[in-house]
């Protein structure tokens, strides 16, 4: 297999990734990019009455929940870091990590409700109170569902970072040295940890501001409805059937996108302004700041009570047809959910071979690049990779509509495994490089000192070290995409009925139950996969 | 004598034409049908109720059996996407890959006037014959707009309101009545936010309770003209609005969402426009049994959903066919059993033979319809964007 390899070296290696993933991408972002010189559609767009108070709405929230996610998650790594409960806080997050981001908002929206189960424990009477919760004006039922949702998105990608290469010993050093000094825990923390820390999390931090700024599912299930988030306005104009109103939702997207990229801009300019600042911060003599154990064990404890009984919810949700108020446990009559579930299995087979297939093929194409090609290529790579994750996907999806239509590929499932693999892709070489780039290269030099051909060094002492990123880049390729809709839905004309396009057609109904069903059984796989890639991925030796 | 001799002939022949025309008629109708056995029929409809969705399989299943047509129901939770898809696939020259849309209303009228439909084919379809287009006008002028046998018929539909008995003993039967009632349970009533299909419906509602001179309203009208006409509908709602949920600055964003606040119990009543959705509701568990529907006395604006076939598809003849097929008093009958799906049927029930009647059953159950009232018909076209646009710059932020 090496030989081959290195017989395609280094054109070849790189050409899967090239023809299969970066040129369609940078292809549909061209596409959409053109459609910006409809002036008319920028007139309409301007003089929409909800343009302004949507566009703060969608800001607001974007930027709320991601501080708030960063400030608890950095609360959370300063109290637990040195505890025994450390690893077992690597598991937790990528189990919350699995849990679908509509699955939540769901399960959550029924937690606050007027006549959801924090209602019907609080009052006794008879219909719900008048409590503004779900779809409040400001946003935020929303942002706070946000916030927890990705604080499990921002541990991982923590965790990557502290544990990547030579990371974790060097920083064990300096703090040795800080703690010598005489700094506490806290204070090594905040000013060791927390510096290198923020520099490696700058990505993932733009991904949560952008993901929350545009997200439109669980905008339309918590978020304030007169004016609704922009990224709902933009949706609805997309989904109009007026072509005029479809290009005003394409200026609506372009917008959104220019002011994100300008915010982020405008904080990182800040930051690079404020830098003596910091620094005279980050010197500051020695503190005795303690680690915060409690404040962490708290938000620790509400966070994943949160998480754990908002997808608790759904079970009796999806069980009872219907949950009058003000029973505190529905009646246990129904089921029917379940079974118009388990009456068409073909969309869960479907999706389950798509997303595997999709999740391997990744996987594949990621390690042949990163074994043909030298380290300096994967800069760009990755700035595409993370520039895909940091455009609405909304845009993506219009370009690679487009696209795949004029190529022929729509409405075949080549198109839709295309699709699918354009954001499985990225997430997994942001999440493989990383690690597979820090493999320290004397095991292989060893092992071919020790004659063991490059196929079986790479096979039988590469590979299997780097057994864990392997697994846990596979179970994220596989959870990204399992849970997508719009590829199915507009790339393949419908014409394949994966899971989520029934979850999200039955949806349209608004029958709760049926919605709550299909929530879990979207929640199901991923978990299984993260949970899998924990187990097989532990290293023999601990 | 060969002048009287071609004038008979003549005479005759225009006596036969009718028999020829149907025999004729006859003779297409087995070719299109011949040529419709093996194709695949894609059938791009919306798929948001389970039990619609088993009514498309069970008809899938009778077209595989008598016609050797494959349907496969292309499940969309918005009809737009589809009119989308084919005017980007006709735009692109690409083959189409919609043979049968489920369609009314605004998509109808935009595919019509985008000439992105097949047809007409509607009249030439044997079943076309059994609908009622005397005692239903709406089954040919959709939303005001003529249908010209570029859509078949498939369902009826009429704006209906529920709620639950024991809660709302006295339902408000007019907009006026409306009103008194969220005066006195204020944050109990509200309605979808426009341009919700539903919250628009629910709007020109008001609109026909409240315009001076209903004549307007099957006409043509324009910005000045609206604003004149519709200034006591903004009248009614600008009163009405301060006692709805929220006070009226926050709706629900489509009618699943205010049908779930019913069954909650965080409001009073929720509207619909399948007049059987709520005994639906209660035969699935949904909504309890002492649910019950009602339409307002003056009459509430009533519509026909269709099929319609894009220009570009891949299996005319065999859409035409289940077209053809939906039509049928079997399926018809199926279709509004309650039951089933409870939709109501397009046909003229009364001119059927008595066994094709006999399949049509009738009866009291529980969410049915204690006022009914009849259908109005939906203003012109030309009301919509208006309404809409105004109503998002009066209330939408």
């Amino acid at each position: 297999m090496a030989r081959t390899l290195r017989r395609l070296t280094p054109l070849a290696g790189a050409l899967p990734l090239v023809l299969l993933w970066a040129l369609p991408l940078l292809l549909s972002l061209a596409i959409t990019a053109a459609s910006a010189s409809d002036t008319q559609a920028w007139r309409a767009l301007l003089a929409h009455p909800q343009l302004f108070p949507a566009l703060f709405l969608s800001m607001f929230t974007g930027l709320a929940a991601t501080l708030t996610a960063l400030l608890l998650t950095l609360i959370i790594l300063a109290g637990f870091q040195g505890t025994a409960l450390w690893h077992r806080l690597q598991a937790c997050a990528a189990a919350g990590l699995a849990v679908p981001h509509l699955a939540f908002a769901i399960g959550f929206g029924f937690l606050i409700m007027p006549s959801g189960l924090l209602a019907r424990l609080a009052s006794g009477d008879a219909s719900p109170p008048a409590w503004i919760t779900v779809q409040d004006p400001w946003g935020l039922s929303l942002t706070a569902a946000l916030a927890v949702k990705e604080i499990p998105f921002l541990l991982t990608a923590a965790f990557a970072a502290l544990f990547r290469g030579d990371a974790a010993r060097l920083m064990d050093q300096h703090a040795r040295a800080a703690a010598s000094l005489g700094h506490g825990k806290g204070s090594i923390f905040l000013r060791i940890i927390m510096p290198q820390l923020l520099a490696q999390l700058r990505w993932p931090l733009v991904i949560v501001f952008v993901y929350g700024a545009t997200v439109v599912d669980m905008a339309l299930v918590l978020g304030p409805t007169q004016p609704p988030t922009f990224a709902v306005v933009a949706w609805h104009a997309l989904n109009d059937v007026e072509p005029a109103a479809n290009r005003m939702g394409l200026a609506a997207t372009l917008l959104l996108t220019a002011i994100l990229a300008m915010a982020i801009l405008t904080v990182h300019g800040l930051l690079h302004a404020s830098r003596d600042m910091q620094r005279r911060f980050l010197t500051a003599g020695p503190s005795a700041l303690p680690a915060p154990r409690i404040g962490a064990g708290i938000i620790a404890v509400i966070i994943s009570a949160l998480l754990l009984l908002s997808i608790f919810l759904l079970l009796p949700l999806s069980a009872a047809p219907r949950w009058p108020w003000p029973g505190i446990l529905p009646p246990l009559t129904g089921g029917t959910a379940w079974a118009t579930l388990a009456a068409s299995p073909a969309p869960l087979l479907l999706s389950l071979g798509l997303s595997l297939a999709v999740s391997a093929v990744s996987i594949l194409i990621a390690v042949l690049w990163l074994e043909t090609q030298p380290e300096a290529r994967d800069r760009w790579l990755l700035w595409l990779a993370l520039l895909s994750l940091a455009v609405p996907q909304l845009a993506v999806a219009g370009g690679q509509y487009r696209l795949f239509l004029d190529v022929g590929l729509g409405g075949k499932l080549a198109g839709l495994f295309l699709a699918h693999l354009s954001l499985a892709l990225a997430y997994v070489m942001i999440v493989l490089s990383g690690p597979y780039r820090g493999f320290d290269g004397r095991y292989m030099k060893a092992a071919r000192a020790l004659h063991a051909s490059p196929a079986s060094a790479l096979i039988r002492v590469k590979l299997p070290l780097l057994k864990a990123p392997l697994l846990t880049a596979s179970a994220i390729g596989f959870a990204v995409s399992i849970v997508q809709y719009v590829p199915a839905q507009l790339i393949a004309a419908g014409r394949f009925a994966t899971l989520p396009m029934e979850a999200v057609t039955l949806s349209s109904g608004g029958s709760r139950p049926l919605t709550a069903a299909y929530a879990l059984a979207l929640t199901l796989p991923p978990l299984a996969a993260f949970l899998l890639a924990g187990i097989v991925g532990r290293p023999r030796w601990r | 004598m060969t002048f009287s001799l071609t004038r008979r002939a003549l005479a005759s022949l225009a006596a036969l034409a009718p028999f020829i025309g149907a025999a004729r008629a006859e003779e297409d109708w087995a070719a299109i049908e011949a040529q419709a056995k093996g194709q695949t029929v894609y059938f791009n409809a919306w798929a948001g109720s389970p039990q619609i969705n088993a009514y498309i399989a069970w008809v899938a299943e009778v077209l595989k059996e008598r016609h050797g047509i494959t349907l496969e129901h292309v499940k969309l939770q918005d009809t737009g996407e589809a009119v989308r898809r084919v005017r980007d696939e006709v735009t692109a020259g690409k083959p189409g890959s919609v043979d049968l849309i489920w369609i009314n209303g605004e998509n109808f009228r935009v595919m019509k006037q985008e000439k992105l439909l097949f047809g007409p084919f509607a009249g030439r379809l044997p079943n076309f014959a059994l609908v009622d287009v005397s005692g239903k006008p709406t089954t040919i002028i959709d939303f005001a707009e003529p249908t010209d046998g570029f859509e078949a018929p498939w369902g009826m539909a009429q704006l209906t309101f529920f709620g639950d008995g024991q809660k709302l003993a006295t339902p408000p039967l007019s907009m006026m009545d409306l009103l008194q009632l969220a005066k006195t349970q204020p944050g109990r009533i509200t309605y979808p936010a426009p341009p919700d299909f539903h919250g628009t419906t629910f709007v020109k509602q008001v609109l026909v309770e409240t315009i001076r001179d209903k004549a307007l309203l099957d006409r043509p009208t324009d910005k000045a003209g609206f604003t004149d006409a519709a200034k006591p509908m903004f009248d009614y709602l600008d009163a009405l609005h301060p006692h709805l949920w929220r006070e009226g600055k926050q709706f629900p964003p489509s009618q699943a969402q205010q049908k779930q606040m019913l069954a909650d119990g965080e409001l009073l009543m929720a509207l619909t426009f399948n007049p059987n959705e709520p005994a639906n509701l209660v035969a699935s568990g949904e909504l309890p049994a002492t649910t019950f529907a009602w339409q307002n006395s003056g009459g509430t604006i009533g519509n026909t959903h269709f099929v319609a076939i894009p220009i570009n598809a891949q299996a005319g003849a065999a859409a035409q066919v289940v077209a053809n097929f939906l039509m049928s008093a079997e399926a018809q009958a199926r279709k509004a059993d309650l039951d089933i799906w409870g939709d109501p049927t397009v046909l003229d029930v009364k001119k059927l033979p008595p066994a094709e009647q006999a399949l049509f059953k009738s009866g009291d159950v529980p969410g049915g319809v204690r006022f009914p009232a009849d259908a109005i018909p939906e203003p012109h076209g030309s009301w919509v964007p208006l309404i809409e646009a105004a109503w998002l710059e009066r209330f939408g932020a």
